[in-house]
């Protein structure tokens, strides 16, 4: 979808500042864009979203490929994905993740999304720093 | 709230915003395409639920 007149026009940004921004954040990418609707939307549901999977006691996977649990490193790449939240959690001893739990796989869910998610607003970011949209 | 449909609703409200924000531009685009996604994520689960229903799990 082309953005309308008023949006395209663009402050001059380094999109690789852009891009990690908006990773390390989520939405702060838009906001340095001056998106500020769409910067506020993703920081207020990507961040809920993620802390909403901490709060189902769903697991922060661990960085590391080990070739017996491919998934698990997949998913670390996921979880990774929503920026400094997953340190932030990782930091203030979250994300443990209590395996007899009845939401720990939605809580798994809702994480590995999250990270998913804003992977695709880093995109967006990178995009609209281009001047594509 | 830990329901199997009140979390899957709670993950489709996140993941339509998300989208929605993402596809659309216009404010009110936003809302119609975010609600098309919300409904549509509900009815699918129903649908795929029932679908599910006589299998032998």
């Amino acid at each position: 979808m082309r953005a309308s007149a008023a949006d395209q026009v663009e402050p001059a940004t380094n999109k690789y500042l852009v891009a990690a921004i908006a990773w390390a954040i989520p939405g702060a990418g838009h906001l340095l864009l001056r998106r500020w609707q769409k910067g506020v939307t993703f920081l207020i549901a990507l961040t809920l979203m993620f802390a909403t999977g901490l709060w189902l006691e769903g697991r922060i996977f661990p960085l590391g490929f080990d070739l017996s649990q491919p998934l698990v490193g997949l998913a670390a790449i996921a979880d990774l994905g929503i920026g400094l939240p997953y340190f932030i959690a990782k930091f203030m001893g979250h994300g443990a993740g209590r395996v007899v739990a009845i939401t720990y796989e939605y809580g798994n869910a809702f994480a590995i999304v999250a990270g998913l998610l804003n992977m695709l607003v880093v995109l967006d970011a990178w995009d609209v720093a281009e001047g594509r949209k | 709230m830990t329901s199997h449909l009140g979390l899957m609703a709670l993950f489709s409200v996140f993941v339509s915003i998300v989208f929605a924000s993402l596809m659309r531009d216009e404010p009110r685009d936003q809302l119609w395409f975010g609600a098309k996604l919300f409904a549509g994520f509900i009815a699918a689960g129903v649908l795929i639920g029932w679908l599910l229903y006589p299998l032998p799990l």
